[in-house]
């Protein structure tokens, strides 16, 4: 399907058509990619409900989803009713009075008095199922299906705009969202005086879907607002890498031995940067593509930041556990892997010649965020050795490594304080320059032999 | 003030006093007056007055209620009682609550006295918007003849020998060209750069107002010739009046928002000039730009001095809210009807007002719905999504509306959100049958000015400062201000829309509320990083360059700091953006100093943390991408207030642009390619030394700016301006 992003489409439907046309619009919001592409609306006029929670939940945790769809239902017309109605056996779970059918987007309910909308999923559900009661109440069960005219219900709103028509509210009420709802209720004829005169317990029920949805709202996860506060944490971790290195150990070392008070400290940052970016990451993947990739784009930095700092953190928390393997595989979490993808489908940034990596490379970060896991693995490997065990692979493994440690110090992609005497690369050096030997050579033993690294800043 | 009440230790006068109130009270509360003695639940219902309270119970400080029954409710919540009492002293205009219970024990718990600074019926429209009822009717009546003007004549001076004001009133318009000038609305942004108009923006967002262009046009073309009355008239020390009636209303306002702008300048020029401010008064003036104009306005309090006439039918207030294509014959038919030098006569319109008025009627309805929904914090997007489909008039009202109910009150509002609701439902039908009847209305209250405005000092007037808690219900027997609103045709509805609006305004001055305690975490953030960077300057090192290398515990805490600091501003800058602090923060003196100290001294650490990052790779230069906007908007904060070119107080960015010209002056070759840019910096960096707007610490020795300067060709160094500061 394509969509030019300049055309306003509107798509719309009758009865059945209006499922299809939602139906439709679901596919197309799926395909919606380019950002500026102008949202489209859907319309429809007395549609049968078309999904159950799920789909309700799925389209409600995105705002803009939502609000793409507007059912209008007239109160006299059954069909929109139908598969929420208390009676139809058919609309029910099985053994239970629980609907399977829910609504979702925004109704636009309309009666002979005026019309109202509801955007809160709950709160139509419950008008919809009050509307049946009311109007079943009024008239033969067995009554004949017949085509609505929504033709007539939007001229009909049409001339009333310039109306004062039943928005006058006799009774006092103080509260405004109370006054609200029963001007609501009043517009789609479901204001009916209980005869004890006692309220309509539909006002209550519905005034608390709101505070329900409203305090929903509230609650949501708002990323600026804390920004500056996880930027704080950031700077402190930086700090803490600082007087690590000062320490001739780096910061990996320095939280995997966990020696002194500042090391408990961290775990506290850690704790609320990774709770942030797990939630960030979570959000982001809530949104609909288009929404998704110009969020990426803006917190893409940060993310990639804290991914470069925070994760070797994590990965040494899980070797720290005796006999834990293979962290990439095993222990690595969704949100970092989200996050490195991301930055490999932004494309390079301009940071990636290499010679303005090297005049900097002491100030930045190790790239690979899993470069420790590597280690950790050849630290491993080379314990398997000195027992003795898996000469083949092992030793391939080894070489694998050297491998790939050579290319990033070509590339100036890992931080000089891998090198820092108390490091654990620098142990695992120490192993397998034993288990080697010195008739070994290669392109890593070379430049470790001969202290190259410590030009490497 | 307790002596009324001296005699409250006898119980059975007392009740006799409370029922003589009650009493009077109901007969009042009909008539718009104040009420006496009630219960709490019928004062709550019945009446709406705005009281100050003097001395209070307990804790209260001395502080002033909008409402009495915001008053009551915290009262009832704090000491749980159920009944209190409300006493009204209509002589010397005082009320006294008393705790009923305690009193029936004989002993007065407390008392406390109210005086009441507003009641409905006691109060003239004068009063309320501080202006001589006399004035008003005079430029009422010079705005309608200045419609009889002579073709070539611009405009009318009136000038009584015996009074003080000096009248300027214009003739109207009566051609579509000069209602519309394009489709859809008309409207035009106001030139960027203007040599008029300067003030017509949002400060820190950088967004200039929109007006509509065929006014605009007029008024340019009648400034000039007026120029030199005005000038004259203040030069007399008159009090200057600008009028206008229908299409002449915008013009008056232009020409009064010109006087604003210029009033210091007349006050230089000749000292002994009026410092009277000028007065601005509408009737059935079209709506004159969008939203920006109120929230300039508000800011630079100017917005009082705008005083708009609306009758509650007249369509000519409401007609900018539909676009042209909508309406272009119906209106070009009504306005040569209205047109009052017209000499053919024409039948009553009654088909074109009805058409226009269900036209107007229609687009008005999705002006208010839609901005209804802004004020309710709904966050549905449903009505951004239809704006790709509607386009949506941007006109919006400002400065204090008095609508005209047509019956014997005024209704003052100065809630711009509140007077748009107000423009779409006060005009509502309330049965089909009314339509025709209406409509024709819509079209001749629109000179009905003059005769609605004859007994202005007998009119009620309601003014609406609290709009929270407006009585919902429109039911018949309503009286004060449940009467009013029911005569001016607010529904339930409507009244939810007001009670909305004030809700959003004073969520907004929440909002600064919450600001304004950050003052004090501000402050010691700013000594601190200032200890700072004098501690740094101690070691002869800039604190720009202590931080970029970041080597000690110092230089952390410092960072550390900058960003509590960085948290703070943003959350305002986010506020300003979303324009959820009131109009009037960009404009208060206080803040721009703190904004600007806090720029000058933090925007450095920005800078260098920015450089030290590296984030210039991956994002671009600090200047092009990465300048926040806690820094560019108090940036224009201040230039605004000094009114300086924009730009022109950049001192707190001199250190991203020496980053970026290290980088490209890396290869020298490249000299002769900033050379231009190197100059002019070197020019402003002597300026900004020499205003000690940016510290001698940026010659230090070692400094990155040093280091740079020198790499310079030596030619061009040593025929700079700023050789002198630096140790060669």
């Amino acid at each position: 399907m394509q969509v030019g992003n300049s055309i306003s489409m509107i798509i719309t439907g009758h009865c059945l058509g209006g499922s299809v046309a939602s139906l439709f619009t679901l596919c197309l919001l799926k395909s919606i990619n380019q950002p500026g592409t102008k949202r489209p609306l859907c319309i429809t006029f007395g549609a049968p409900l078309i999904g159950d929670k799920g789909l309700q939940q799925a389209i409600s945790q995105n705002l803009m989803w939502n609000s793409d769809f507007l059912h209008v239902a007239a109160s006299q017309d059954l069909v929109p009713r139908f598969f929420i109605s208390p009676y139809n056996p058919n609309a029910m779970e099985i053994d239970s009075q629980i609907g399977i059918y829910k609504p979702f987007g925004i109704f636009l309910l309309c009666s002979k008095y005026g019309c109202s909308s509801l955007e809160d999923p709950e709160a139509v559900s419950e008008v919809l199922v009050a509307m049946d009661l009311e109007i079943a109440r009024n008239k033969p069960p067995n009554e004949q299906w017949h085509m609505f005219d929504y033709g007539a219900v939007v001229k009909r709103l049409m001339s009333t705009i310039s109306f004062k028509g039943i928005s006058q509210l006799s009774e006092m009420i103080e509260c405004p969202r109370q006054a609200g709802i029963v001007l609501q209720l009043q517009a789609i004829g479901l204001n009916r005086r209980q005869q004890s005169g006692d309220s309509n317990p539909l006002i209550a029920k519905l005034e608390k879907c709101e505070e329900a949805f409203v305090s929903k709202r509230k609650m949501g996860f708002d990323p600026s607002k804390k920004l500056n506060k996880r930027k704080e944490d950031m700077a402190k971790l930086e700090w803490y890498k600082k007087v690590s290195k000062s320490e001739d150990k780096g910061y990996y070392d320095s939280y995997k031995n966990r020696g002194s008070k500042k090391d408990l400290h961290v775990v506290t940052f850690k704790k609320s940067l990774t709770n942030y970016w797990k939630e960030m990451v979570a959000e982001v993947e809530r949104m609909p593509q288009k929404e998704e990739a110009s969020f990426r784009t803006r917190w893409l930095y940060g993310g990639t930041n804290y991914r470069r700092m925070v994760e070797p953190l994590d990965i040494a928390d899980y070797y720290k556990e005796n006999g834990k393997k293979d962290y990439k595989a095993n222990g690595r979490s969704e949100h970092y892997i989200k996050l490195e993808k991301w930055l490999e489908e932004a494309g390079k940034p301009l940071s990636s010649q290499v010679i303005t990596r090297k005049q900097n490379v002491s100030a930045s970060l190790t790239e690979d965020s899993c470069f420790w896991a590597h280690v950790e693995e050849a630290l491993i490997q080379c314990e398997l050795l000195r027992n003795g065990q898996e000469e083949e692979s092992t030793r391939k493994k080894l070489i694998e490594f050297e491998e790939y440690v050579m290319e990033q110090i070509k590339e100036y992609a890992v931080s000089p304080e891998i090198f820092l005497g108390g490091s654990s690369f620098m142990q695992w050096w120490k192993d397998y320059e034993q288990i080697v030997g010195t008739s070994y050579k290669s392109q890593l033993t070379d430049f470790m032999k001969s202290r190259l690294y410590q030009q490497y800043h | 003030m307790s002596e009324p009440f001296s005699v409250l230790d006898k119980r059975i006068r007392f009740t006799r006093l409370i029922l003589f109130y009650l009493r009077k009270g109901r007969e009042e509360a009909r008539s718009g007056c104040i009420v006496g003695g009630l219960t709490l639940e019928r004062a709550l219902s019945l009446t709406w007055i705005k009281v100050k309270v003097e001395s209070t119970i307990g804790k209260y400080p001395k502080r002033s209620f909008t409402s009495l029954h915001n008053n009551f409710q915290e009262r009832v919540q704090n000491l749980k009682q159920e009944t209190f009492y409300l006493l009204y002293d209509l002589k010397i205009k005082r009320a006294i609550i008393i705790n009923q219970a305690k009193l029936l024990n004989r002993e007065i718990f407390s008392t406390s006295t109210i005086t009441v600074v507003e009641t409905m019926a006691s109060e003239r429209l004068g009063e309320v918007i501080s202006m001589k009822e006399e004035v008003i009717k005079n430029a009422c009546s010079i705005a309608m003849k200045a419609h009889k003007l002579p073709e070539k004549q611009l405009y009318l001076v009136e000038k009584n020998r015996g009074s003080s004001d000096v009248i300027f009133s214009f003739p109207g318009s009566w051609t579509i060209s000069d209602w519309f000038s394009r489709s859809p609305f008309g409207e035009k942004m106001i030139d960027p750069h203007p040599p008029q108009f300067a003030s017509l923006r949002s400060i820190g967002n950088d967004q200039v107002a929109t007006v509509n262009e065929a006014f605009l046009t007029r008024f340019q073309a009648i400034l000039p010739q007026l120029q030199s009355e005005v000038v004259k008239a203040v030069a007399d020390r008159k009090q200057i009046v600008f009028t206008g009636h229908s299409s002449a209303g915008p013009i008056a306002v232009l020409m009064t928002v010109w006087f604003l702008e210029n009033w210091e300048n007349f006050i230089k020029s000749d000292p002994s000039t009026s410092r009277m401010p000028p007065i601005c008064v509408t009737f059935g003036s079209p709506l004159v730009g969008d939203f920006i104009i109120n929230h300039a306005l508000r800011r630079e309090s100017w917005s009082h001095y705008f005083i708009h006439f609306v009758m509650r039918y007249d369509i000519v207030p409401r007609v900018l809210l539909a676009p042209l294509s909508s309406l272009e014959p119906e209106l070009k038919t009504i306005l040569d009807f209205l047109n009052p030098k017209c000499t053919i006569h024409i039948q009553e319109p009654t088909r074109e007002a009805s058409a226009l008025y269900v036209t107007v009627m229609r687009n008005a309805s999705s002006v208010a719905s839609h901005a209804a929904c802004h004020l309710m914090g709904n966050t549905n997007k449903l009505s951004d999504t239809l704006l790709s489909f509607i386009e949506l008039s941007p006109y919006r009202p400002f400065g204090t509306y008095v609508f005209c109910t047509g019956d014997r009150e005024l209704v003052v509002m100065k809630n711009p959100d509140a007077v748009l609701q107000i423009l779409f439902y006060s005009s509502q039908l309330s049965s089909e049958v009314e339509g025709p009847e209406i409509a024709l209305r819509s079209v001749k209250d629109h000179f009905n000015y003059q005769s609605e405005l004859q007994n202005l000092e007998t009119k009620g007037v309601a003014h609406f400062d609290n709009l929270e808690g407006l009585p919902l219900s429109s039911n018949v027997g309503a009286a004060g201000l449940g009467l009013v609103l029911n005569n001016l045709g607010l529904s339930t509805r409507a009244r939810l829309c007001l009670c909305a609006a004030g809700e959003l305004e004073k969520q907004k001055r929440r909002n600064q509320d919450k600001i304004n305690k950050k003052k004090t975490d501000i402050e010691k953030g700013l000594l601190a990083l200032e200890g700072y960077k004098t501690r740094c300057e101690a070691g002869r090192v800039s604190y720009y360059d202590a931080l970029k290398l970041s080597k000690d515990t110092d230089d952390f805490n410092a960072n550390v700091r900058r960003l509590e600091l960085a948290g703070i501003f943003d959350e305002i800058m986010e506020m300003l953006k979303r324009y959820e602090l009131p109009d009037e923060f960009e404009g208060h003196r206080e803040w721009i100093n703190i904004g600007t100290r806090y720029r000058r001294i933090v925007e450095p650490l920005d800078i260098a943390n920015y450089y030290r990052h590296l984030k210039n790779e991956d994002t671009g230069p600090y200047m092009k991408r990465g300048r926040p906007k806690r820094y560019r908007y108090t940036q224009r904060w201040l230039e605004y207030a000094l009114k300086i070119s924009a730009g022109s107080s950049g001192e707190s960015c001199f250190w991203a642009r020496i980053e970026d010209l290290c980088l490209r002056t890396i290869n020298m070759g490249l000299f002769e390619d900033v050379k231009e840019e190197i100059l002019s910096l070197e020019k402003q960096v002597e300026k900004w030394v020499q205003n000690r707007e940016l510290g001698d610490d940026i010659f230090f020795e070692d400094s990155t700016f040093v280091k740079w300067w020198k790499k310079l060709p030596q030619q061009h160094r040593s025929g700079s301006c700023i050789s002198k500061f630096i140790n060669n």
